[in-house]
């Protein structure tokens, strides 16, 4: 019967359709269960078993369950790492469902390939394509193959809310409660049309009757599958748009949240762990005979690029290994330096010249518009390597035994953590069970897999459970960075003042692949291009990504034009925006909300900087105070249209975070090479900004278009390095084109 | 063996007295909620009370704890796990995003007000400077040490 | 507009997921000390740290186990997170060589004698309030006594 109904109802692999959303199966018990995927098949029958544990408890479908006390739990394909995604996911499909929101469990999806969140895939791989309606399906199948392949269960690409809210929790809801008022009119005997779901109960008005959900699990199971559920509009949502409060808050207020790093196994032991100090070069050998001898010590391990001690106490593993002393072998890496890296990017820019170069983007003839322009502008600007600095270490523990392996950690994908253990011991993904926990911050870093492996390899050696604790020199200098980028622009004004030529040549193109340019200001000609420059680090996503840097260096730039076309900065970002509402409105609000115009104090500045991203526009100004040896930066505007906000609060406590992440950079983030070596250790040397530095932020939210999400976990990084030049700039004249500002001399 | 008083209880352990309080509590009492961030006194994630004090407990031996009573973050709430007003304002300012560091956030505030019920803007930098959070939770948390102070200020939706 | 698309994001995508198919390799050298739950051994096992021993400078060599996350006691050795304290009895506060200190201490006039040494590590931040050396405080007199004890010893080789 289960396979009758999903022949009926799976769609055929690669396509990619509305009702190919929707799915349904039998659980043991006879009980139909829907599911609600993200992508095509069915999730059903291997999923129930790991959900439906509860005596008693029905699966609704993959996204939701209803048990017998009614309560709803909404099941999550994603993690949580500070962002507010279980609350806001949950509040998507429990208002589609009309469930009592007192009643809404939440629980993270296991590491199932059956959670493949393609969605994520297909933004990872082209962000910006606009795909016409009528492709969509097979491009949506294109996508689904590759994603599904590459086991991607992601957090990450500010997508959570506008991917998988948008297309399944509520899409789960809407289905579960068209299925539940069905199964309840028949068996009331009156028309569905005449019943109406609140507060996870059904009610019938005219006859005064109603019941808990739970009371027709089971029957709306023999239900048809509602093709299109149907969504409700703003007007009648009820926890959308609501600042509820975060479930995962309290735990995280009295020590009981279990963060990777809290695993705990019955013999259980500890290993510190230090890699060779140079990517790419391995231990050639090491002098352990101090470290032998120490209290506690349990095993010395070689691992070929880095060593390991596992000891009783982490502590103890920590003391022996930093008695080891090691060769390492010699890399091409050894006789790197900073500047040589920097200076390597700038020949290779020349070589480029004005014709080579991958072009990203080009309309019109910039040479010959800039050429002809009444005035020229040009401009370098650098960024160094930066590190993501999660407050909790990487780490992971894991346990290998009898050819089957477990592993606790807190990971951005989960579905990848598992399959890097699996490969790194050579056996079968089903020999691997991964627990996801909390994420102590993840930023990018946690969606690497090199904590995994490196604890696998340990614990297969030790043949006991172990949990592998980075110190903080290990992961301040073994980090996946941002890469550090050279930008060159020439832009070309007219006699108004008005922008004709934009020509900007960068390194590096990492992620999203629309970062660096500028399709939403009006310059008619326009040409983008890059350079791969290779080096030794590793590279990983970084919060916001490209847009990190690109960020800076675009609206630095615009404002350096602005500057020469004699016009205010504000002025001429609304005459590059001028026909784009939306934009307008963001820009116009952030300088309203900044009193843009009103004077400052002498020695203060105020800049603005316009940046969308991830699907969301953000303007923010920044106020900065200059009269002391060291920029303070007072306040930041933040003015945001994510389209619409499903948690309001939890969006701006990201953009309060995004600043405090930007400006961390933008004052002091640098990672620095010196023989091939990272030089940055601890927060001493890297350090990471302090409640006293952290400046007022004010966020007002418009919500501009309830049918298209933007993200708000990174949008709001991007814009807030170029508002703070651009207001030391206002205040000073002191145009900052490298970062961090520790390196300028401001007195 | 050592004998500890850990939120009013004694406990004994077998460790190194050089052992850092951090790593006893972790491993050895099997309470979690104390963190390793830096391991130098850099980030305040570890903050625990040494008679009432906050301390770095990854940078202090555990054998400054002799005779004396450490408080962690789960000696707070009372026994029936209602919060201390400072957790509850840390909840009603929703604080915690990622959630890491703010179990040594909320140590260093509680130490805070006790010596001081009503600090200024000013007082609330100096005392929680030692406190990195990545996530940049710092407005919320001024936000949350005047709302324990009792200072009249905006809470969330519930 | 002309928008090129290139492969660079679908590398990333392709190089975080995937994960040869060949098992990592072993370790290249395991020592293995003991089992867990085997016996100590006696020549495994130094004198556990806190046990009576038989100098003041030896009991200071274990208790200055305390500093060296941040100090390091050489001649010529690196400053770390804290300066290096070769020497530096005897020394003007604020005057290791390219350290960079807090105001506070650069500014506090002190010379470090064994009993302002002392003072200051029995709470080095009423001593010298901003001092950035927020871990370190030492209660007990006589573990203070002992690792000053094994600065001035140490820095006599």
């Amino acid at each position: 019967m289960a396979d009758k109904q999903i022949s009926k109802t799976a769609p055929k692999k690669g396509k990619w359709t509305r009702r190919a959303f929707i799915g349904a199966g039998v659980v043991a018990g006879g009980a139909l269960v829907v599911g609600v995927a993200v992508r095509p098949g069915n999730p059903i029958d291997r999923l129930s078993p790991m959900l439906a544990k509860g005596d008693g408890e029905q699966l609704i479908n993959a996204w939701v369950k209803i048990d017998a006390d009614n309560i709803v739990t909404a099941i999550i394909p994603h993690v949580e790492m500070g962002q507010g995604i279980f609350t806001s996911l949950a509040q998507m499909l429990a208002d589609e469902l009309d469930a009592d929101w007192s009643k809404v469990k939440i629980l993270e999806a296991p590491a199932d390939a059956k959670y493949v969140s393609h969605d994520i895939g297909r933004e990872f791989l082209a962000p910006s394509l606009e795909v016409p309606a009528i492709l969509e399906p097979t491009v949506g199948g294109t996508f689904l193959q590759l994603a599904t392949a590459m086991n991607l269960q992601i957090t990450g690409g500010s997508f959570s809310i506008r991917g998988t809210g948008q297309r399944a929790m509520r899409v789960a809801g809407a289905a579960a409660k068209e299925m539940l008022l069905a199964a309840a009119a028949e068996e009331w005997n009156v028309p569905a049309g005449e019943l109406r779901a609140e507060n996870s109960m059904i009610l019938h008005d005219k006859s005064s009757k109603s019941a808990p959900f739970a009371d027709f699990a089971a029957a709306a199971a023999e239900q048809g599958l509602p093709n299109k559920p149907k969504l409700k509009s703003p007007k009648d949502y009820k926890l959308m748009g609501k600042a509820i409060a975060r479930t995962d808050i309290p735990e995280k207020s009295n020590g009981t949240a279990l963060f990777g790093i809290d695993a705990d196994l019955p013999g259980m032991k500890y290993a510190a762990v230090k890699a060779a100090p140079v990517v790419g070069a391995t231990v050639e050998s090491m002098n352990a005979d101090t470290a032998k001898t120490m209290p506690g010590v349990l095993q010395i391990l070689n691992m070929g690029n880095f060593i390991a001690v596992v000891a009783d106490g982490y502590w103890q593993a920590e003391q022996a290994l930093g008695t080891i002393e090691a060769k390492y072998s010699k890399t091409e890496g050894d006789t790197l330096d900073q500047d040589a890296l920097f200076k390597r990017y700038a020949t290779m820019l020349d070589e480029a010249g004005d014709k080579d170069g991958d072009v990203e983007t080009e309309e019109g003839d910039v040479g010959e518009a800039f050429a002809s322009a009444a005035t020229k502008v040009e401009a370098e600007y650098k960024v160094p390597f930066l590190a993501h600095a999660t407050m909790e270490p990487m780490n992971c523990t894991a346990w290998v035994r009898d050819g089957k392996c477990d592993v606790w950690s807190g990971h951005q994908a989960p579905l990848m953590a598992r399959k890097a253990a699996a490969d790194t011991l050579g056996i079968d993904m089903d020999d691997v069970t991964y627990h996801n926990a909390y994420l102590g911050g993840g930023f990018g870093r946690r969606s690497e897999n090199d904590a995994i492996i490196m604890a696998t390899r340990i614990a297969k050696a030790a043949k006991y459970p172990v949990k592998m604790i980075w110190s903080r020199e290990e992961d301040t200098m073994q980090d996946h960075y941002r890469p550090s980028a050279t930008s060159r622009f020439q832009g070309g004004l007219d006699k108004d003042g008005k922008a004709v030529s934009w020509s900007n040549i960068h390194t590096h193109l990492f992620d999203p692949q629309e970062a660096p340019t500028v399709p939403y200001y009006n310059i008619a000609n326009h040409k983008i291009r890059k350079i791969d420059v290779p080096t030794h680090l590793r590279f990983g996503p970084w919060r916001s990504v490209d847009h990190s840097q690109h960020g800076f260096f675009i609206e630095s730039f615009v404002d350096e034009m602005a500057h020469a076309a004699g016009k205010d900065g504000y002025a001429f970002r609304r005459e590059l925006l001028a026909g784009s509402a939306r934009h307008l409105a963001v820009l116009d609000k952030a300088a309203e909300m900044s009193g843009w115009d009103k004077p400052l104090p002498e020695g203060h500045g105020r800049g603005i900087a316009f940046v969308p991203s991830f699907g969301t526009i953000i303007a923010e100004v920044a106020e900065v105070d200059m009269t002391g040896k060291k920029p303070k930066v007072k306040k930041i505007f933040v003015a945001a249209d994510p389209g619409f906000a499903v948690n309001p609060d939890g969006f701006a406590a990201q953009m309060e975070s995004s600043i405090a992440y930007g400006l961390t950079a933008t004052l002091f983030g640098e990672i620095s090479v010196k023989d091939g070596a990272v030089q940055q250790s601890n927060f001493h040397d890297y350090p990471i900004l302090r409640i006293n530095e952290m400046p007022d932020v004010a966020v007002e939210i418009i919500n501009g278009d309830h049918k298209r999400l933007g993200g708000a976990g990174e949008p709001g990084l991007p814009p807030l390095a170029p508002a703070v030049t651009n207001a030391i700039f206002a205040a000073t004249g002191n145009r900052v084109r490298e970062l961090p500002l520790s390196k300028v001399d401001f007195a | 063996m050592i004998t500890l008083n850990v939120n009013g209880q004694a406990k004994e352990v077998d460790v190194d007295p050089a052992t850092p309080i951090l790593w006893v509590v972790r491993e050895n009492l099997k309470m979690t909620g104390t963190k390793f961030g830096c391991g130098v006194a850099l980030c305040g994630a570890c903050t625990v009370h040494l008679d009432g004090k906050p301390i770095r407990s990854c940078s202090t031996p555990v054998s400054e704890a002799d005779g004396k009573a450490i408080t962690t973050i789960e000696g707070l709430a009372e026994e029936d796990g209602t919060f201390s007003k400072v957790q509850q304002a840390w909840v009603d300012q929703q604080v915690a995003q990622c959630g890491y560091c703010q179990s040594g956030q909320i140590m260093s505030a509680t130490a805070l007000l006790k010596n001081n019920s009503n600090p200024s803007d000013e007082q609330i930098d100096a005392a929680m400077a030692g406190n990195i959070c990545r996530c940049g939770t710092y407005v919320r948390i001024r936000k949350a040490i005047k709302t324990a102070a009792g200072a009249p200020s905006e809470t969330q939706e519930a | 507009m002309k928008v090129v698309f290139r492969a660079s994001a679908l590398v990333l995508v392709t190089t975080l997921a995937a994960c040869g198919s060949d098992p990592a390799p072993e370790p290249t050298e395991q020592i293995v000390v003991r089992e867990p739950g085997a016996d100590v051994s006696d020549d495994a096992a130094p004198e556990p740290a806190g046990e009576a021993t038989d100098s003041l400078v030896a009991a200071g060599k274990s208790a200055f186990n305390t500093c060296i996350a941040c100090h390091v006691l050489e001649k010529g050795g690196a400053n770390r997170i804290g300066p290096n304290l070769y020497g530096i009895i005897g020394q003007a506060a604020g005057s290791a060589d390219g350290f960079k200190y807090s105001d506070a201490m650069a500014s506090s006039g002190i010379t470090w004698t064994k009993e302002e040494l002392d003072s200051y590590l029995a709470n080095p931040a009423a001593k010298v309030p901003g001092t950035t050396m927020m871990a370190g405080a030492i209660s007990d007199g006589s573990r203070r006594e002992a690792i000053i004890a094994y600065i001035e010893d140490a820095s006599a080789n």
